[in-house]
């Protein structure tokens, strides 16, 4: 048994549910929906490793510019706090981070706790039905009203798709150790409407490191 | 170096673009010696699958020379001689684990694209489109290969180039195409398309046991190279031949046990459905011309299998949905999971059973891509496969 990503996962007292996070008594647990000033999203993977392994990854947050995009500097602070930094197009943001609920294995909860960004989130590490890997839950929040969303959208990548991208990076760079890319390569010369493609496909968030501590290729 | 590039609908060119540089501990860099057009390089070139950008570079079957390998390739060294899958795969997700590498979890870093059109995402595939990687092709000089250690065969034998090259799609697609065929001893297959990948699933038919192939085309070549197979041919532009009678009448009325779509989205046809998909296509009321899928459901025998190894996009119309439900035929298809098919074919070139050169028609340079891009789509000059050699000079 394990917590259950619940719709405050940072300000109540989680339910108990069956593995897998997303099941309640038996029942397949739809994720929150959006509040005014409050985005949800729930994202899961499944990953071929170890859920001790993938704890530890999420847990080394000064590790996580390597697969979190955006992100460009994270210096823990204490045993449970640690500072972030981000880069959207030309602005910055910075903000501190909490780690208010570690089970190692397990179970990660943490919320923003002043700074530029208002966010909670909660993941949790859980072995997947049928030995085919541990699945990799993440609920998180952000406090910022539907039109900021939007707006965050149309200059870069949409808050709860960032949080999608993140996880698939996380995957691919626990089961493969490094983050698929295929940027920058060479091209002919693209011209308005691929430059505006390029745009809408998302091609301008900037590229991750991936394996920043690995030196060079 | 040269590159030949995707610039827009029918506007192909060869241009002066930067090397590939390593990217990624796993990746290559390979000096390509032989590259080919694909048959699939045809809906890019019409226009038919979505998010190309202008510049991209084609290309996704080809073979060469490892160049430099990131620190995380030790079963590449520079100088091994290559051939490179079209389907990327990481090796390590449960997809690859399970030997179904063109549905890697991890290659595609537009993955996203494809959830919004297709729900998941399968592999990431060199030089075709966004939506599936965005990867750069290789009717190039250079090429830089992703999981360098997970995909490319490495040639030990001197064969020539053009022995091995389709070992990079057309003859494992072919293969897989006639493996997902079920094909039992004694089997009829009919097979619609003679173009590359139908000729190898008419081989490979024969080698997994069929003991009659029919092979269906209008271009007199390839109906050719299809006999020379062992292949009975059926000339669907034939006035006085119906494809449904002439298969019915090769299978003593019952119909074939199998059959094959290696023609896809872009089908031709003569008859009254074949303008209505045109007319359709062009107001882009549906996005696919499926009238050889249309006519194979309900070709197909009782409890048949229909194989699909030809391409499609997105949305068909009067798709016979009724008629392979109520023959209760099994539909298998999807792109080829190359790297189960590579080392077991090679081995097979090199115990002479085959040799796939044999479909050539053309040998040109890169500087006559465009030219006979459209060439290739007309069907003109007797084409039947155009090889490139990268380097080569066109003479002036």
């Amino acid at each position: 048994m394990s917590m259950v990503l619940n719709e405050k996962p940072n300000a109540q007292e989680a339910p108990r549910v069956t593995p897998a996070g997303v099941i309640l008594n038996g029942r397949y647990l739809p994720p929150p929906q959006d509040k005014d000033g409050q985005l949800w999203i729930r994202t899961n993977a499944l990953v071929q490793s170890s859920s001790q392994e993938l704890y530890s990854l999420w847990r080394s947050v000064e590790r996580a510019p390597e697969w979190q995009e955006q992100i460009v500097s994270v210096i823990a602070t204490s045993p449970t706090t640690s500072h972030w930094v981000m880069r959207s197009g030309d602005s910055t943001i910075e903000w501190d981070s909490e780690v208010l609920a570690d089970e190692p294995g397990k179970r990660i909860a943490w919320k923003s706790v002043g700074g530029d960004s208002g966010n909670a989130g909660e993941v949790i590490f859980e072995e997947a039905p049928g030995s085919r890997g541990t699945i990799v839950t993440i609920l998180q929040e952000f406090r910022m009203g539907k039109l900021a969303g939007a707006w965050e959208t149309f200059v870069g990548r949409n808050p709860k798709q960032t949080v999608i991208e993140n996880l698939r990076h996380f995957k691919a760079l626990a089961e493969t150790g490094e983050i698929p890319r295929s940027r920058p390569q060479p091209h002919g010369d693209r011209g308005m409407s691929g430059k505006v493609k390029g745009v809408l496909y998302s091609e301008n968030i900037s590229i991750l490191p991936g394996k920043v501590s690995g030196g060079s290729l | 170096m040269k590159a030949v590039c995707w610039m827009g609908t029918s506007d192909v060119q060869t241009l002066n673009v930067p090397d590939p540089e390593l990217l990624n501990p796993r990746d290559a860099i390979i000096k390509i010696t032989r590259t080919a057009i694909c048959g699939s390089d045809l809906h890019l070139y019409d226009g038919f699958i979505p998010t190309m950008e202008s510049g991209d570079i084609l290309g996704h079957e080809f073979m060469g020379i490892v160049e430099e390998t990131g620190k995380g390739v030790s079963n590449l060294k520079r100088g091994d001689r290559v051939v490179v899958p079209f389907t990327i795969a990481c090796g390590s997700c449960l997809f690859c684990k399970k030997k179904i590498w063109a549905a890697c979890d991890n290659s595609n870093p537009n993955a996203h694209l494809m959830e919004a059109a297709y729900g998941y995402s399968g592999s990431g595939l060199f030089g075709y489109s966004h939506m599936m990687g965005g990867y750069a092709g290789g009717q190039a000089q250079y090429v830089r290969v992703p999981f360098a250690d997970v995909g490319p065969l490495k040639i030990e034998s001197d064969l020539s180039d053009e022995k091995v090259l389709f070992l990079s799609d057309i003859f494992p697609t072919g293969y897989m195409a006639a493996e997902n065929a079920q094909i039992q001893p004694d089997d009829t297959v009919a097979i619609w398309g003679c173009g590359p990948v139908g000729q190898f699933a008419i081989a490979s038919a024969f080698m997994l046991g069929a003991a009659r192939v029919i092979a269906i085309d209008r271009l007199p070549e390839r109906l050719e190279l299809a006999r020379k197979l062992g292949a009975v041919t059926v000339d669907y532009s034939d006035e006085d031949v119906s494809v449904l009678t002439a298969v019915k009448d090769l299978t003593s009325g019952i119909g074939p046990d199998a059959c094959i779509d290696a023609v896809g989205l872009e089908a031709h046809s003569t008859d009254l459905q074949g303008i209505y998909d045109k007319v359709k296509t062009t107001v882009l009321l549906e996005t696919d011309r499926p009238g050889v899928l249309r006519q194979a459901i309900q070709a197909v025998r009782k409890s048949g299998t229909l194989s699909i190894p030809g391409v499609y996009g997105g949305m068909l119309d009067k798709v016979p949905f009724g008629a392979a439900f109520g023959k209760g035929i099994t539909l298998k298809m999807g792109q080829t999971n190359m790297h189960n098919y590579m080392k077991p074919l090679l081995d097979r070139i090199e115990k002479g059973q085959i040799d796939p050169s044999y479909i050539i028609s053309h040998r040109i340079t890169l500087d006559e891509a465009p030219e006979f891009y459209k060439i290739w789509r007309d069907k003109a000059d007797r084409v039947t496969k155009i090889v490139i050699d990268p380097w080569a000079e066109t003479a002036a």
